[in-house]
């Protein structure tokens, strides 16, 4: 199938080795528990403690210089709060933004190489835990260097993984601006999306076998956010569904995550061949939901994903979005 | 076939003892991190003198802290699977047996699993899983290649086939329905995995190793008249109920040992037995120590590849040693044929 390369390997990987649902008590809020804020000049290597997602006590350096990521999300989050030029290593995985693919890898997030991670000198390394093992936060944690484990478990999770990330990584406002604008655009969603229907949909991670979403993923939250339910209800979060089950839950949408939007046609005509589901009405009607791989990735793009998805899923809600930025009731009110 | 003579035992384990010394010395020369031969030497002969505080913060946290921990878990790995073999190709008289062909190691895999479900939070609950596992897949195969009172060696391997699958078929089931963070990353361990380190002390690890290893060689000289028939065995005197209880019992914990550290690794306890027979003869007073060496050597040099091949991404060891294991184990099957 051609439809997707690199998040085919990557939800290979979760397939894999991290399909095993994890549902722990809710780990307490990350509160740094002395003060975040700007040090004074010449006080950058005094070290600030915080609890991570895990709800373990990490000592980083006030401004820490040296960041590696072992996730492809976390990578993405340390971009968009401005400190790319900080980030030192990060995996093989790590492709957006390109900046990202020219940091040295240290390996994939399941079996990261110890020995590259510490040779980086790293102040802190980011681990989350829907990817990366205990183990090797473990591990790097007998080789005394500190691991922030976040755990977004929502897209609400995801912001504010985002604003704590500011905080812990010295760049409490970058934080706090990212995750305001995410929750401005999201409120903004909301609102156009209000009363209208909720659509029915199988989100697509893998097609052969056929491999969903569970309703515990924060991608099963993403799709609440743009307006649609999975009809997927298995207790797993990356469950193997039959084409059966499919056809009996007759969705009004399949979705699918992809690098680029590269030839859906391809991947529908290829599903129409398909016994079974060329019977199925969102493939007859072409009810197909394309969106950028950042729908997999709880990092701040997936507000962009939403987006993406919640105007092809409610084409009507976003109407008036194409005549200029005023928004409608302003002019009326005006007019 | 030479006499064994005491002379010739010392001067083997020396010799092999000497190979090891130089593969483990290899071994934490190559890695991501590079490291120069004559930096190595110097900062070496540092910490061997207990010049502690004039080696570099680097070398301590990568050779010393990441390189030669997991070094450590090769050699205790590879000896306790290879003795384990030899000690089955023994008991079953049978030159293709092993751990991981017998299913000895997926038994031992679904033991430690179950114990992380039922008895995570019990020091351990995983080796302690692991090993009730390994016996009972042993005495499972062992019941499936009876046939006529006889072990039948084909009955006895299609035994420990179709014991394997069905208990990797257990194992998809729990890792597919059970939740928990415990289980996150077993898949990368079942396949054969030493890049993180063991939550057991390699002390305690080398303790079970010299005992199982000790208890197996006390039954060495009765192991050698067993190879020639059980009834003959019985009649120049060995007491044959007690030898496989003790043999049976050994391979087990270091079976469970070693799966409990480092998931399934196949093949070791197959191919370095046969290489040490080759070179030194089959008498397994001499063979049960080399065996454990060579299994030492083999694994070092397995993982050494497994982590600098593709670095910095790294492969299980497990798929090293099959890779290398699987022809081996069909030339010897269809030399066995013949």
């Amino acid at each position: 199938m051609k439809l997707r390369r690199n998040p085919l390997k990557l939800a290979a990987v979760w397939f894999l080795f991290g399909a095993l649902p994890a549902r722990a008590q809710a780990a307490p809020p990350a509160s740094p528990t002395a003060p975040a804020s700007p040090s004074p000049a010449g006080a950058a290597d005094a070290l600030v403690e915080f609890h991570d997602d895990l709800g373990r006590l990490v000592r980083i350096p006030a401004l820490p210089q040296r960041i590696v990521s072992l996730a492809p999300s976390l990578t993405e989050t340390v971009f968009a709060l401005g400190l790319g030029s900080r980030l030192s290593g990060d995996t093989n995985y790590c492709d957006y933004p390109p900046e990202a693919l020219t940091r040295t890898h240290v390996g994939g997030p399941i079996n990261p190489d110890l020995e590259q991670i510490v040779s980086l000198h790293p102040d802190v390394v980011l681990a989350t835990r829907s990817l990366n093992r205990q183990e090797t936060v473990d591990a790097l944690d007998r080789l005394g260097i500190p691991v922030y484990t976040t755990d977004p478990r929502t897209v609400e999770d995801v912001v504010a993984s985002t604003r704590r990330l500011g905080a812990v990584l010295g760049a409490k406002s970058q934080g706090d601006a990212v995750a305001a604008q995410m929750e401005r655009r999201l409120a903004d969603l909301a609102r156009r999306l209000a009363g209208r229907p909720v659509r029915r949909v199988f989100f697509v991670v893998w097609l052969d076998p056929i491999i969903s979403t569970g309703p515990h993923t924060f991608i099963a939250d993403a799709l609440r956010h743009a307006g649609a339910i999975s009809v997927v209800n298995a207790p797993q979060d990356w469950p193997q569904i039959s084409v059966e089950e499919v056809l009996r839950q007759n969705p009004d949408y399949l979705v699918f995550a992809g690098t680029h939007p590269d030839d859906p046609q391809a991947t529908i005509n290829a599903l129409k061949a398909r016994p079974g589901w060329s019977s199925l009405a969102a493939v007859r009607e072409g009810h197909f939901a394309i969106v950028s791989d950042a729908l997999d990735r709880p990092a701040p793009r997936i507000v962009d994903a939403i987006d993406e998805l919640a105007r092809q899923l409610h084409p009507d809600a976003f109407v008036p979005a194409a005549s200029p930025p005023n928004s409608p009731a302003t002019r009326k009110g005006l007019g | 076939m030479r006499p064994l003579t005491p002379r010739r035992l010392l001067l083997t384990c020396g010799l092999l003892a000497a190979v090891l010394l130089a593969v483990v010395f290899f071994s934490l020369k190559f890695g991501t991190w590079a490291i120069s031969l004559h930096d190595l030497v110097v900062q070496l002969f540092r910490v061997t003198m207990g010049h502690n505080d004039q080696v570099t913060s680097d070398f301590r946290l990568i050779v010393l802290d990441i390189r030669w921990p997991r070094i450590v878990l090769a050699m205790i790995v590879g000896a306790s699977l290879s003795v384990a073999g030899a000690s089955f190709q023994a008991l079953l008289r049978n030159p293709l047996a092993d751990p991981y062909v017998l299913g000895v190691s997926s038994g031992a895999a679904l033991g430690s699993i179950l114990a992380l479900i039922w008895a995570a939070q019990l020091p351990g609950a995983t080796p302690f899983g692991a090993f009730i596992g390994a016996i009972a897949a042993t005495a499972a195969v062992y019941f499936l290649g009876r046939r006529g009172g006889e072990l039948d060696s084909y009955a006895l391997l299609l035994g420990g086939i179709i014991t394997a699958s069905f208990l990797s078929a257990l194992i998809m089931f729990l890792m597919t329905t059970i939740s928990g963070r415990e289980l996150r990353g077993m898949a990368f361990w079942l396949m054969g995995d030493l890049s993180t380190p063991s939550p057991v002390s390699a002390g305690w690890l080398f303790l079970v190793l010299v005992l199982g290893v000790g208890a197996i060689y006390t039954t060495a000289a009765d192991l050698n008249l067993l190879l020639g028939g059980e009834q003959e065995a019985v009649h120049l005197g060995v007491d044959i109920v007690r030898v496989k209880l003790v043999v049976y019992l050994g391979a087990s914990v270091l079976t469970g040992l070693a799966v409990s550290v480092s998931g399934a690794i196949g093949y070791v306890g197959l191919l370095v037995p046969h290489l040490i027979r080759l070179m030194f003869g089959s008498d397994y007073r001499l063979l049960i120590p080399a065996t454990a060496l060579g299994g030492a050597i083999a694994v070092v040099l397995a993982d050494t590849l497994a982590r600098t091949l593709v670095s910095p991404t790294q492969l299980p060891v497990g798929a090293m040693t099959a890779m290398v294991g699987a022809p081996v184990f069909i030339f010897l099957l269809r030399r066995n044929m013949a």
